[in-house]
């Protein structure tokens, strides 16, 4: 086999990489998250020259800087999963002792925080996605979430007063959980509504709509629903038998495997809605092509307010599972899940399978930012900053295809014309008359 | 003879396309010239060559009378060297200008405004628009063409006919010589373009270079000294508009014998299908587009509408199927007021409807075929239950379109973008004939489709209506309408003006029909206004 | 996604209609309060009518109207840009602490101008050059930013609230300043006085200059300007470096009038970017209707702690927050769409793209 062929084969795999579409959106997240992480280095390494040590954490070219960005890394990626590496086990330097650090167990509590966080972002990532692929930027997932914690919280705290027990939990769950999705999706119905017949744009409404459920929110737990006992903005906490029992990890740990577990179903059961039944078809097709939707007879107004109420309900769910199993109330300065939940359906490609992964991913980047904040000196707002990246990055795709195309050599040079000798049309284009 | 624009040997790819050549282009100083050819022919990606939006892969490009004067067409002789263009600035200060077929106008804005885009005369070093000035500078203009156009207007109130002419100015503003026209006639009423050919004669007068492009053979011998026809992106040849004959220059531009005859085959009209009645409906910009409307179309009837683009047929069409509210009037669907069913129930029914932009509505171009079969059917058995749907079913559906239709994919799961767009049109055709429909709406089904599939469809349209099927088709293609209908309504400004029988009535009548005037008195053309006069629809071969 | 399938159109008059409601009702509320001034409109007359009030108004306006100012610019060009909030933030962090820094307060304006801009190129770079969705690439200039200033306020200061600095002194003009309720005008900031001529030249710009003209006719048909020789790029360039420019002064403005860049939470920019994409829509894109509606939701925030403070109305402040966002959309609702420029959120190509 000569060279030349070597070279051929390699090009031709390089072309199908940077043209096969699936595949490069997987390849394309995961090139916009290497270069945050990369941009994350340098703004490390730059906070560490503005700020004063005494000793350098590390140094580069005879440079001094006082935040080494490896360490941090490892505490932002590791600490999140508890710390698993044995100290010992550096294969690189030819060390091989057990990989996992002795009395390490996945059921950690700092896992648990981890897992918890990648519950809730599974929720937000999910509403986003489903409303992106009917075509509607739903920035309001923040305020659906606000809302579905606020209703679940207050309902559930209104009702537990009727049951107790075992009883109680079997009863009360599912009920805040369908009143969060109630709440929510109705919430999310709004903006809906208001693109589908007052033809709204839903970028700037959901983006009101998020400042109005904060403020009423803040509204109602400081003034009729506050805890009297408490100097925060709060409602009362839920009894016990209210919140979701937590199974494998301690009950501190505000986390249950079985929210997990409905979130992971959820992504199971929004991929099957999206690709195997007709709502799901309707939804795909007003999400890329509208009028082609209408032409085959999809009601664009129905599938608007559909998809919006069902993108918002799962948001809502999401505000429910944090109120029934971390918060065990409701309080102000909800954390921004909702827009972490963009972030989180953007890396995903706004598929609900790529959701549960890019969930995991900032589940980490959430829970080792705390173990940044406590063992460095590094601000936790650099996972603020490494979120926009990430945003930033996937949103030009054309960028790394240009990357990509530099490998590539245009191949495909005077290869003419279709089948039937007609002209190879491109997109909404059309040929040249 | 003087030469104004030389194109020497313009080869322009595309990746997987080659859409010029080794074209070579001669154009004579003050001659309208007709760049004539089929949709797809190269006509368009030619003249952006000239007016520098494509760089050509190979080839030169001479546009400069002095430099050309000898004569001689060998490049090596001229004094000046080739042209390069890499911007339509380079071009329009060589004296090319290129007025599109899409008008590139900012809406919003006045004539003037519009005119001077770019090069606006500026006072106070520069800080301001001189407006007083653009504006003296545009009524000079208008008063040396002989052109009749409000400077203050705003575009979105004038006609197409004086936005044309606006574009017309901005090039002569710009110091134009050579003005390219792309498909100029287009979007004009025929008395429109009678205008424009006369504003042609005005600027040939003046000393100005024309080249327009064009599929329509008579417009090209009307107007044009001399007509270039491409084919397939190659030059056929340059002939002077009085040596040649409708049949050479058709031969040139298929590149055979055009067969124009359509077999078509008597039938017996049955029950009324479709019956719309006195329908008026409104544009995206609440303008009335159609005005009044009543027709009725029966089974093993073809029922064509003819007129200019732009008339209201798109609207009353989007009424019929469902895709637009009329605002006055019903429509009635076998024996069912359907005026208020929406768009999926007219589906269920058995209205097919192959829409005019198949980019837009027809086929969803990120799907592939499989996924495009499903489109109308994604609610219905067999290929949905109760919700799901039925994926297996779906593919062997796309399958038999294929194969019955004669879509040929790249290759397997491509997606419809990856088309050309006759097999686009086939798909698309084949799927909605395969509803099994009482009524096919089919409009422009033949647009940008190669001749093969053309007839293909043809020969599809008449099955149907040999079937006993009722069919409305919409085209503005004449041949097309006036061949394959039984009876033929003329749309002119949202109204139609009159339904005669194609094979009785002329080209110049329907023209006349088109232009929103009646047939005059001794015409020897059928009015078959009345629905339900002939109970057997007119048989035999029909030109 | 996100072709920013927006609204044509809009109901003149329907919306004029609703102006004229609107005022009759001031109308009514104004004449009430001066017929009986013991009443609550006659109270809340009087609270509104001071030059306390109208400045408060004014410097609440002055990042909103900077910011609005810039984000015409660019919408007009076609090029949405979401992320105004994102340039007051970076601005009003990096002009506190180039403030801090050099000691002189001009400098800090300039420099927390230049990050904005900055910033904005890089939001430039992104949707023109690598065709970035104008939306989501908004999202992350905002998003970057809120983690960017309090991240660089806690390397430096120790925690997200910077040091205190020199603020910018009032510029009193004698005389005029003691004309009641207005003289508030002639009694204010620097940046105040700024607000207007920017407004006025953004203005001038756009509707009397060949650039505002191609800026108009790059949002609405790209392919108009470029053929008729104009690079759209490099329009929409500059648009939004204008844009970068402007809410920088927005942003630096609002900081350096307190002293101090406070960073927790939403920061103290606080959705004031977000109100600023409001106001200019409710303008209609023009930069003295940006300014009035600006006006109007600042004195919203104005007169809504004084009637607090007057103990006249005890609406909560949370819920008067709320009043331009339910405005907004309630706006929206009735009389739909604000016409956005033909082109806007489209990415444009020029020459080669098939």
């Amino acid at each position: 086999m000569s060279a030349g062929d070597w070279r051929d084969r390699g090009r031709s795999a390089l072309e199908r990489l940077v043209r096969a579409s699936a595949f490069e959106r997987v390849l394309i997240s995961t090139a916009a998250l290497v270069l945050s992480m990369f941009v994350g280095v340098l703004i490390i390494l730059a906070a560490g020259r503005m700020t004063t040590c005494t000793t350098a954490a590390t140094t580069f070219f005879g440079v001094g800087f006082c935040y080494d960005p490896f360490a941090i890394y490892d505490s932002l990626f590791l600490g999140a999963l508890g710390d698993p590496i044995n100290p010992l086990f550096k294969p690189l330097q030819g060390e091989f002792a057990a990989p996992f650090r002795r009395g390490w167990t996945p059921l950690n509590s700092q896992m648990a925080v981890t897992l918890r966080e990648t519950t809730i972002l599974i929720f937000t990532g999910l509403g986003v996605a489903i409303a992106f692929r009917a075509g509607i930027f739903n920035i309001g997932m923040q305020g659906q979430l606000v809302v579905g914690a606020l209703a679940t919280a207050l309902t559930v705290l209104w009702t537990s007063s009727l049951v107790s027990g075992l009883v109680g939990t079997l009863v009360l769950i599912p009920f805040g959980l369908a009143v969060g999705a109630l709440a929510g999706g109705l919430f999310g119905a709004i903006p809906g509504a208001l693109k589908a017949y007052a033809d709204a744009n839903e970028v700037i409404t959901t983006i009101m709509l998020n400042f109005v459920a904060t403020s009423v929110a803040l509204f109602l737990v400081a003034n009729p629903f506050k805890d009297p006992e408490s100097p925060a903005n709060e409602t009362v906490g839920l009894p016990d038998f209210a919140t979701i029992p937590s199974v494998l990890y301690e009950p501190r740990d505000n986390f249950s495997i079985i929210a997990l577990g409905i979130a992971l179903a959820l992504v199971g059961a929004s991929y099957y809605l999206l690709e195997h039944t007709s709502f799901g078809y309707d939804i795909r097709t007003s999400g890329i092509q509208p009028e082609a939707a209408e032409y085959g007879g999809v009601d664009a107004a129905r599938t608007i307010v559909s998809s919006m109420t069902l993108s918002g309900a799962i948001g809502g769910v999401g505000g429910a599972m944090y109120v029934l199993m971390i918060l065990g109330n409701y309080q102000t300065g909800v954390p921004s899940y909702g827009f972490d939940g963009i972030t989180v359906s953007i890396l995903a490609g706004n598929n609900p399978l790529g959701v549960g992964f890019a969930a995991l991913l900032f589940g980490v980047l959430k829970s080792g930012s705390i173990i940044v904040d406590v063992s460095t000196d590094v601000p936790p707002q650099l996972v603020g900053v490494l979120r926009g990246l990430i945003i930033l990055f996937v949103a030009m795709p054309e960028f790394f295809r240009m990357i990509g195309a530099k490998f590539v050599i245009e191949s495909d040079e005077g290869q003419a014309v279709a089948t039937d000798g007609g002209v190879v049309e491109d997109n909404g284009g059309g040929s040249d008359e | 003879m003087e030469p104004a624009v030389h194109l020497d040997g313009i080869t322009k790819r595309f990746p997987g396309v080659v859409a010029n050549d080794d074209v070579d282009l001669l154009v004579e100083r003050g001659s309208v010239h007709a760049l004539l050819g089929e949709n797809g022919a190269g006509k368009t990606t030619l003249m952006n060559v000239l007016y520098g939006l494509y760089e050509p892969t190979e080839g030169d490009v001479y546009v400069d009378g002095d430099g050309l004067a000898d004569g001689d067409d060998s490049p090596h002789r001229y004094a000046q060297p080739p042209k390069r263009f890499d911007s339509p600035a380079d071009a329009i200060d060589a004296g090319v200008g290129m007025i599109h077929q899409h008008f590139m106008l900012v809406d919003p804005m006045s004539v003037t405004e519009n005119i001077t885009l770019g090069n606006e005369p500026r006072k106070w070093g520069g800080l301001a628009v001189d407006s007083a000035r653009s504006r003296d500078e545009v009524v000079d203009l208008c008063d040396r063409y002989g052109f009749d156009v409000d400077p203050d207007a705003a575009i979105e109130d004038v006609s197409v006919g004086v936005q044309q002419r606006v574009e017309i100015l901005k090039a002569l503003y710009r110091g134009a010589d050579i003005l390219i026209l792309d498909e100029p006639t287009a979007v004009l009423t025929p008395q429109e373009v009678e205008d424009l050919f006369a504003v042609f004669e005005e600027l040939t007068a003046q000393g100005k270079t024309i080249i327009f492009i064009s599929h329509k053979l008579g417009e090209a011998m009307h107007a044009a000294d001399d007509i270039t026809v491409l084919r397939d992106g190659k030059n056929v040849g340059t002939v002077a508009a009085d040596d040649v004959t409708r049949e050479q220059l058709a031969e040139m531009m298929v590149g055979r014998e055009v067969l124009e005859t359509v077999d078509k085959p008597p039938v017996e009209r049955g029950e009324s299908v479709l019956t719309v009645d006195h329908v008026s409906a409104t544009d995206e910009r609440g303008v009335e587009a159609v005005s009044d409307v009543s027709f009725t179309v029966h089974e093993g009837e073809v029922f064509g509408i003819a007129g200019v683009d732009g008339n209201g047929q798109s609207e009353l069409i989007e009424a019929i199927t469902g895709l637009r509210k009329p605002t006055a009037g019903s429509v009635a669907f076998q024996r069912d007021d359907i005026t208020n069913w929406p768009r999926q129930r007219r589906i269920d029914e058995g209205m097919a409807y192959i829409p005019e932009d198949r980019h837009e509505r027809g086929l969803v171009m990120d799907f592939d075929l499989t996924e495009n079969g499903l489109l109308g059917s994604q609610h219905t058995p067999p290929f949905a239950e109760s919700g799901r749907i039925e994926w297996d079913r779906a593919r062997t559906h796309a399958q038999d379109i294929i194969d019955e239709y004669d879509v040929r994919p790249p290759n397997r799961d491509a997606k419809a973008s990856s088309f050309s767009g006759g097999n686009q049109q086939k798909f698309i055709v084949g799927r909605e004939f395969e509803r099994d429909p009482s009524l096919v709406v089919a409009t422009h089904p033949t647009r940008g489709v190669d001749i093969g599939s053309t007839e293909f469809i043809h020969d599809r349209l008449l099955d149907l209506r040999s079937n006993g099927k009722a069919v409305l088709l919409v085209s503005s293609k004449l041949e097309e309408v006036q061949g394959l209908s039984d009876r033929l309504a003329v749309m002119h400004d949202g109204e139609i003006m009159d339904v005669v029988d194609p094979e009785t009535v002329t080209e110049e009548e329907i023209g006349l029909l088109m232009a929103g005037e009646q047939l005059p008195e001794d015409s020897a053309a059928r009015s078959l206004t009345e629905a339900g006069d002939r109970s057997v629809a007119a048989g035999g071969e029909s030109q | 996604m996100s072709n920013a399938t927006l609204e044509r159109t809009s109901d003149l008059s329907t919306r004029r209609l609703a102006g004229i409601a609107a005022l009759v009702a001031a109308a009514v509320f104004v004449l009430w309060g001066l017929v009986a001034p013991a009443s609550t409109p006659g109270r809340i007359l009087r609270v509104m009518f001071t030059k306390s009030a109208l400045s408060a108004t004014l410097r609440l306006s002055v990042p909103i109207a900077f910011a609005a100012l810039g984000g015409i610019f660019a919408e007009k060009s076609g090029v949405i840009n979401i992320g105004l909030e994102g340039l007051l933030i970076i601005s009003a962090f990096t002009g506190v602490y180039a403030t801090d820094v050099t000691g002189d307060i001009w400098l800090g304006l300039l420099i927390g101008v230049v990050s904005s801009v900055l910033l904005a190129a890089l939001f430039a770079v992104v949707c023109i050059e690598f065709r970035a969705d104008q939306i989501i690439a908004g999202l992350a200039v905002w998003l970057i930013a809120l983690g960017l200033a309090p991240f660089a306020s806690q390397v430096i200061y120790g925690g997200p609230n910077t040091a205190s600095v020199e603020t910018f002194n009032t510029i009193t003009i004698p005389g005029l300043a003691g004309i009641p309720f207005f003289g508030a005008l002639f009694d204010a900031s620097p940046m105040v006085y700024l607000m207007f001529v920017a407004t006025v030249a953004s203005w001038y710009t756009l509707n009397r200059t060949s650039f505002g003209r191609w800026v108009i006719a790059s949002g609405e048909n790209p392919k108009a300007l470029d053929t008729a020789g104009v690079d759209v790029t490099r329009v929409r360039y500059a648009a939004v470096l204008i844009s970068g420019l402007l809410a920088g002064i927005g942003g630096a403005a609002l900081s350096l009038s307190l002293g101090q860049f406070v960073g927790n939470g939403q920061t103290m920019v606080n959705g004031k970017g977000f109100i600023a994409i409001v106001a200019y829509l409710f303008g209609n894109y023009n930069p003295v209707g940006a300014l009035l509606s600006t006006f109007l939701f600042a004195g919203l925030d104005a007169l809504q702690l004084r009637l607090q403070a007057a103990a006249i109305i005890a609406v909560p402040q949370s819920l008067v927050r709320t009043i331009p966002y339910v405005a907004v959309i309630v706006v929206l609702a009735l009389f739909g769409k604000t016409r956005l420029p033909e082109a806007a959120g489209e990415h444009y190509e020029s020459g080669e793209d098939r």
